[in-house]
Parts: structure tokens; sequence; C-alpha cells
């Protein structure tokens, strides 16, 4: 497989502490990849480090095996979008114009909205299951349903690299299940998919692969039942995991206990 | 209705009624200009045929040197504070934010008082709202050069850098009040408190030069200003660039304010109030809420500043006095209506 995105040996530093300190990531198109971590082990700044918001103070950063600096803004907008948990959008804009805003890199400044622009919105909103929002204000949602808007926004970038920041945080089980059906279906069309999920259990169940991030390194990358079993995922949550086989189903059920 | 014929109905009425305003401005005021009157020298005055009969020489004399100039200077400085206000709320993402947080009217302020503590306001043709022009340019400049010192600056830095340079320009600006001369304080006071009295023709040009300038190139910059009313990480990730981008609108928005604050002293509250009350029914989609804002500041202005002429008989109030006394408890009772709803 060639990768799409690629880290090299990445270090970052907020303020004078290091936040990353060596990473070395590659993802591959169609591939769906869980980033699991503790607190505070710099999963937000490798995110954002990969989408190009952070520069590496050291190691480089590729797309299609350039490095990130080298990408035009605009270019690197319509290959790769970023979904985060904040929201800011003002509360009185309606979600179908705050999707729209997705179409910004393919259109710029100036040029008008096309057809592909509106069918891209529109297919956003129905895969995202908020076409009946269409009109509302961003004010008037809960958390959950912002949260949906902001990643309809993603999907309307139309990226082939598709990065997510917690995109489940805010979310009730079945709008859960709905988030990563949809992250499927864009993966399955060969979007990389790279996602931070706090839900173990939930990553286990999506992923292909799970890469684990603690103390600015990776700890572990590789299947998300092997990542889960090992010894580094127990130490860098300071848990004891144990899975339970389930009868029908091809994950186990995981078991966190505090470690004594 | 659907929400386009909502929206249109609201440009369409404001586009009528920036008219009417002007009209009644222009036929008001201590003599009463009949407005068929006024309407037929004006089309005369544009090379048409008479409609009647024009006014005669006092009254022609009040229109083309006292009234018209007058009202549209309140037009051009209500739209244009009306359009700063709100391109500052979508980039600041407040709707309390206003030119003032960039120190644009501190600054203007220093200049006017420095101008006329040294003399030259008495002396030199338009040197107060140069002065005030060129303070509220150097006050912005020292906002963004500060705020630079350590980095790119967050928004809370450049907000924070802008209060602490208003607060500057204020103190200097009270050590001069005290230096000037009794005299000319006056003259200074009623700069401050923000007016139209007895602007000429010279006024208006300087002022339209930069206003219609400034507004019409915001309003160019419109889809990326809805890029950045998303903050700075999802802008960055749409490929705007952002901190060019906002450097950009803020030299414009100064450019723009300092032009209104340089005319017409300090008129607070417009560029709160407008976009206040049109973003619920235009929306925040900046080619929407830029004309808009700027027809119902224009037609803010040029009424506040009707208002505090006729007030009353023996005393003029300032136009800046009266946006306050109008703006001030709009706001507050606006801040209530929201709270009790969250």
């Amino acid at each position: 497989m060639t990768a799409v995105l690629e880290a090299r040996d990445v270090h970052v530093s907020r303020g004078h502490n290091a936040v990353l300190r060596g990473v070395t990531l590659s993802l591959a198109a169609g591939e769906a990849v869980a980033l699991v971590g503790p607190n505070a082990a710099g999963k937000s700044t490798l995110l954002r480090t990969l989408a190009g918001l952070l520069r590496a103070a050291q190691g480089v950063v590729l797309l299609d095996a350039r490095p990130l600096t080298t990408w035009p803004r605009d270019a690197l907008a319509r290959a790769m979008a970023l979904v985060t948990a904040e929201d800011e959008g003002p509360a009185t804009l309606a979600v179908e114009d705050r999707v729209a805003l997705g179409r910004y890199p393919h259109r710029g400044p100036f040029r008008p909205l096309l057809d592909e622009d509106r069918a891209a919105v529109q297919l956003a909103l129905e895969r995202t299951g908020i076409a009946p929002l269409a009109r509302r204000w961003l004010g008037t949602l809960s958390a959950g349903e912002r949260q949906l808007a902001t990643l309809a926004r993603g999907l309307a970038q139309e990226p082939r690299v598709l990065l997510l920041d917690e995109p489940a945080a805010h979310l009730d089980i079945g709008h859960q299940l709905r988030l990563f059906r949809v992250l499927d279906e864009v993966r399955v069309t060969g979007v990389a998919v790279l996602a931070v999920v706090h839900d173990l259990q939930r990553a286990a169940a999506w992923a292909q692969r799970m890469v684990l991030l603690a103390d600015g390194r990776v700890a572990t990358d590789g299947p998300p039942d092997a990542v889960l079993a090992s010894e580094e995922c127990a130490r860098a949550f300071d848990v004891a995991i144990r899975g339970h086989a389930v009868p029908g189903s091809p994950h186990p059920l995981y078991n966190f206990e505090e470690r004594p | 209705m659907t929400e386009a014929g909502r929206r249109r109905l609201v440009l369409l009425s404001l586009l009528a009624a920036l008219p009417l305003a002007m009209a009644a401005a222009v036929a008001l005021g201590s003599v009463r200009l009949p407005l068929r009157s006024v309407v037929a020298s004006l089309v005369s005055a544009a090379g048409l045929p008479l409609l009647g009969p024009p006014l005669d020489a006092p009254g022609a004399a009040i229109l083309w040197s006292v009234r018209l100039p007058r009202v549209l200077l309140a037009a051009l400085v209500g739209g244009g504070l009306a359009v700063v206000g709100s391109t500052l709320q979508s980039v600041f993402r407040n709707p309390m934010a206003d030119s003032g947080l960039l120190g644009v009217g501190a600054g203007a302020a220093f200049g006017a008082v420095l101008a006329v503590r040294l003399g030259w306001a008495a002396h030199v043709f338009l040197a107060l709202p140069l002065a005030a022009f060129a303070g509220a340019m150097a006050a912005i400049v020292l906002v963004y050069v500060l705020a630079h010192a350590g980095g790119r600056p967050s928004l809370q830095g450049l907000l924070l850098t802008g209060i602490a340079v208003s607060a500057l320009a204020s103190a200097g600006t009270s050590v001069l009040l005290v230096a000037t001369e009794e005299f000319r304080v006056k003259t200074v006071l009623f700069w401050l408190a923000g007016g139209l009295e007895g602007r000429s023709w010279t006024h208006v040009q300087l002022a339209a030069l930069f206003i219609l300038a400034g507004v019409a190139l915001l309003a160019l910059l419109s889809r990326p200003l809805d890029v950045l009313s998303l903050g700075q990480d999802e802008a960055a990730s749409l490929g705007l660039a952002v901190h060019a981008t906002r450097l950009t609108v803020f030299a414009l928005s100064a450019l723009v304010a300092g032009a209104a604050t340089a005319v017409a002293g300090s008129v607070p509250f417009v560029g709160l109030m407008a976009p206040h009350a049109l973003r619920p029914r235009v929306g925040p989609l900046a080619r929407h809420l830029i004309p808009a804002s700027f027809l119902g500041g224009a037609v803010l202005v040029v009424l506040a500043d009707l208002a505090a002429r006729t007030f009353s008989d023996r005393l003029d109030l300032p136009l800046g006095s009266f946006t306050a006394f109008v703006g001030a408890p709009y706001f507050l009772l606006a801040l209530r209506a929201s709270e009790g709803r969250t």
C-alpha cells in the first residue's frame, strides 16, 4: 500500500513543551485508522500538524510524497479536511450555508458555486442525516447536531484525506453508529480516514488499524485488538484491559479496570 | 414567506427608507424647506427640465451648503460605521465588537485634540479631520505592531492590545486637554461629542472617498469573511490565509472607521445597533449583511442627526450623545432578551 499521508520523525513544541517527540506514521488510501491515547498524549497536536495547521520543528509531513509546506493552501484544503469538536460558527448561520463553506477551497473567494458544489453540499447533508435541519440556525441546534454539521462541512470539501478530532464526542449512541457508518461509506470510496477516538471499544469495532500515541510518540501501531491487548496500551492508560469473546461478534467485549 | 423572500423584503425596505429619511432630513430643520421645491431644485441641478418652482435663493443656499452635505455625510458615516461593526463582529465572533476595539476612536480623538492644542485646527483648513484620521491610523498600526511583537497574536491578544492602546491614547488626550487654552477646548469638545454641524462638501468628498472604497473592498471579501467567522483553525483548514485576510480586514475597517470618525467625531453604538438588528433578519453571511448594514446604519444616523438638531429649539444635541442615549438602552434590552433565552 502506498501512503497518501505520511509523518516522518515529527517533533512539535507548544511554548516550551515538547508535545510530539518523533512521530512516524503513514496513512493509505481507503484506510480507516483510529488514533487513541491518554489525555495530553499529543493526539490533537498530531492531527493539527498532519493538517498543516502546526509546523513541525523537526521532521516532515508528506502528502502524496510532497512536503505539506510545498503545497498551495487551496490545493491542500481540497486534498485534506479537518473536522474538530470545537464548533465556533455564528449562531444565526444556517446549517446549509455552513456546510457550503466547505466548498471554499474549490471555488475560492470570488467564483460562484456551481451545480456540482450544491450537489456535494446536498450529499453531505443527507449522509450525515441533517438534511431536515438545512435551514435551521446553528445556535438552535444541540451540540451533537452542530457536530454533525461540522462533519458535513468536511464531507462537502470532498477530500482524499479526512482527519477527525473526537467526532463522536457529543453524539448519542444512534448518532455515533451513524457517524462511523458514514466514515466507512467515505472510506470505501478511497478516502483515507484518521480519527481520534476516546471510546476504545467503539474504536476497535470501527477501525482497521489502531495507532496508540503516548508521551508524544507512537507506542504501538497495528490491528485494534492486538493494540488493546498490548502491554504498551495498558501502561499508557494505566489500566488493566481484558477482552471477552462474544459469540457471533468479530470483536471481543473489553473490560477496563484501574491497576492497583 | 421564504427566507430569501424575507431577506429581499428587508433589503428593499431599507433601500426605500434611505431616500425617504434623507428627504425628510433635507426638508426639516430650523428653516423648513418645501419638499416639492427641494425635489425641483435637485432635478434642475441634474440638468433635467424643471418640475415646478425651485427654491428661492436663501432656501437654495440652505439646501446646497448646509443640509445636503450634512445629510450625505450622515448617511456615509452611519453606513460606514455599521459595515465596520458587522465585519469586526464576524472576525472577532463577538456581537459586541466595534471599531473601538482597534483603538480607532481613541486614536482619532488624540489626533484631533493634538491639532487643536497646536493651533493647527484654527488656521489650517481640514486640519482637525486630517489629524484625527492620522491619529486613528497611528493607533491601529501601534495595536498591530505591539500585538505582533511576540509572534502572531491570538484574537484575545489583539483585543487586549487594542484596549491598552485605547487607554493610552485617552490618557494622552486628557493630558493635552488639560494643557489646552480654555477657548480652544470648546472646539474640540464639540468634535469629541460627535456631530455634523457646519461640514462642507470637502468633508463629504473626503469621507466618501475612504468610506465607499473601504466598504466596497470589504464587500468583495464577503466569502473570506464568512470563512473567517468559523474560527481560526477551521478557516485555515479550508485554505484561507487567516492572518493576511485578518490584517486586510482590519486595515480596511480602520480606514472606514477612521474616515467616519474624522469627519463626525465619536458616533457610538451605530456599529453595534444596525448589525445586531439586521443579523437575525438577513442572516450572518457577509454578502447579505454588509449591504443591509450599510443601508441600516445610514438610515439610523440620518434620522438620529435629524432628531438631534430638531429635538429642541434652543439647543442642538450632539449627534454622538443622541446615538448613545438611544443605543445604550437598546443594547441593554437586547442583551437582556438574549440572556433570557439561554
